[in-house]
């Protein structure tokens, strides 16, 4: 495929972009800002975070804001912006349990270590749009709550209870043993992917086709129904060493949602335990988690069966910048494809003497005849 | 992180501190004149986090995190500051603020009651998080026994 390229009118592309901007300050009331939106729509600044694979709240709330809250568009403008950046290094590996949570519930366990913390969250009531919120009094609904005194500390996770119990395998290797893991951002990811190149793919895909991948491994196209373990929201300590002193120091702390799956499988192990999906993402994102927990699973199976148990058509797919990029890009003039379309259908058409059939078929049906016209063999190959 | 005097924890301390008051310190250690050399500009750059997760053990790479680090040399004291997002200027007041408490600038005291406060802060947002979170701990009771 090739492509070719078209000028246009500078100044008219330059107005368009003008309309564009104008719909952000087409009205009365005053333009969000990025501490609204940064504060106020989390979730959606959590999404772009997360699809751009790059924690920065306010600079994400700032492309929240240009896109006109398109999270895609939104993620774009991230990436664009982290491509100008230097890596300073890589940061020391954090382990998730040193998470400070804010919300840990546990389908699987009910007296789970550390208790169900349902946190900031609306999962158990009803979803009924609530009209009081406009115009409403800005009143905190925790005010007045007595608050207990505790100390604050990280809950256990449910994957090492698991382990000591012996229903997990213990890990083949110590991690300071392995090798640094590949980084997608650098390194092209080749088939078969390793586990480290799959966990960093699926936690910067693109929320809806995770979800929608994910769901389809328990509508009838995989093998993966998996049971919970936990789902955890909190915030992981950025660490480095510090250049001076050699220490680990803290930077600060990234807010992430975590999942973790249980897939039973024992019927196919002499060993009777449970196997894992895992989910880690940037920002609250609860359901792209769960559902890369399942994806993570699923492409544990080694099976390409199903569509979501293939790591190469999963990876391909949940990338939001490629399929933005391939979808969008159809919006573009393709002018001399079109034309070179139509060349080839006239020339085929042409040399079957169809245009002549044609012209009679519509005299025929001009005159009452009712005999199918035939439909021309049209190639795809562009 | 709560003593300011050793270098790691003054490290956290800058990077949880406001940049306002960073700055301000920094320019009351400025005010002085003393020698200031920048050896590295404060500009945004990228922290690969790393995670180790739980099932097999094996570190992964979640997701860059934009940061600021920024160094300096003030009156022959080296000083480096990294803090969240694209902060320049806080940054390089962190540096300074680092390389001051360092050399025990006449500043040095405030620096440190400014970086202690914002340590108590970090702390008090964490103790109210965590209550509030505790606040909303629920044990839920499975129903067979009532059908």
């Amino acid at each position: 495929m090739g492509y070719v390229a078209v000028t246009a009118g500078e100044e008219i592309i330059e107005r368009a972009e003008d309309l564009f901007e104008k719909q952000r300050l087409d009205d009365d009331a005053p333009s969000l800002s990025v501490d609204q939106v940064d504060g106020q729509l989390s979730r959606l600044t959590a999404q772009a975070m997360s699809e751009g694979g790059l924690y920065a709240p306010r600079l994400a709330a700032l492309a929240v804001i240009q896109a006109q809250g398109d999270t895609v568009e939104a993620s774009f403008l991230l990436q664009a912006y982290r491509s100008t950046l230097e890596r300073w290094d890589e940061t020391n590996p954090v382990d998730p349990s040193d998470m400070f949570a804010t919300r840990r519930v546990s389908p699987a366990y009910k007296d789970v270590p550390g208790g169900q913390i349902l946190g900031p969250t609306k999962d158990y009531t009803q979803r009924l749009l609530d009209f009081d919120i406009e115009g409403a009094d800005e009143i905190d609904p925790t005010a007045d709550w007595d608050l207990p005194d505790a100390e604050p500390t990280t809950v256990r996770n449910v994957m090492d209870v698991l382990r000591e119990e012996g229903l997990v395998h213990e890990p083949a290797a110590d991690a300071a043993d392995l090798d640094d893991p590949v980084d997608t951002t650098r390194e092209p990811v080749t088939h078969p992917a390793g586990r480290d190149e799959v966990l960093q793919e699926l936690a910067r895909g693109e929320t809806g086709a995770v979800t929608a991948l994910g769901y389809s491994a328990m509508r009838g196209y995989g093998q993966v129904h998996p049971t919970l373990a936990e789902v955890r929201v909190g915030k992981l300590p950025v660490r480095i060493t510090h250049p001076y002193t050699g220490d680990d120091v803290r930077v600060t702390d990234v807010e992430v949602s975590e999942s973790e799956a249980v897939v039973p499988v024992y019927a196919k192990r002499d060993d009777p335990q449970f196997a894992f999906g895992y989910g880690l993402t940037f920002g609250r994102n609860e359901r792209k988690t769960i559902a890369m927990t399942i994806l993570d699973a699923s492409i544990q199976l080694d099976s390409e069966a199903e569509p979501a148990e293939n790591p190469e058509f999963v990876l391909d797919a949940v990338d939001g910048l490629d399929s933005f990029g391939f979808i969008e890009h159809l919006k573009l003039p393709h002018y001399v494809t079109f034309q070179s379309i139509l060349d080839r259908i006239r020339a085929v058409r042409e040399g079957r003497g169809l245009d002549a059939e044609v012209g009679t078929a519509a005299s025929s049906a001009a005159d009452g005849g009712d005999a199918p016209a035939q439909a021309p063999e049209v190639s795809d190959d562009d | 992180m709560d003593d300011p005097h050793d270098r790691s924890d003054r490290f956290e301390l800058i990077a949880a501190c406001d940049g306002d008051a960073l700055e301000s310190v920094a320019d009351q250690v400025l005010a002085s004149d003393p020698t200031l050399d920048v050896l590295q500009e404060p500009r945004p750059q990228l922290v690969m986090q790393r995670v180790v997760e739980p099932v097999e053990r094996r570190p992964f790479n979640l997701g860059e995190v934009v940061v600021t680090p920024a160094e300096v040399s003030l009156d022959g004291e080296r000083g480096f500051a990294m803090v969240p997002g694209k902060a320049e200027r806080a940054a390089l007041s962190g540096a300074i603020v680092d390389a001051a408490v360092a050399d025990r600038h006449p500043i040095a005291d405030e620096a440190v009651a400014v970086l202690e406060q914002a340590g108590e802060a970090y702390e008090r947002e964490r103790e109210q998080t965590w209550a509030e979170s505790r606040h909303t701990t629920v044990e839920f009771e499975t129903m067979e026994d009532d059908l």
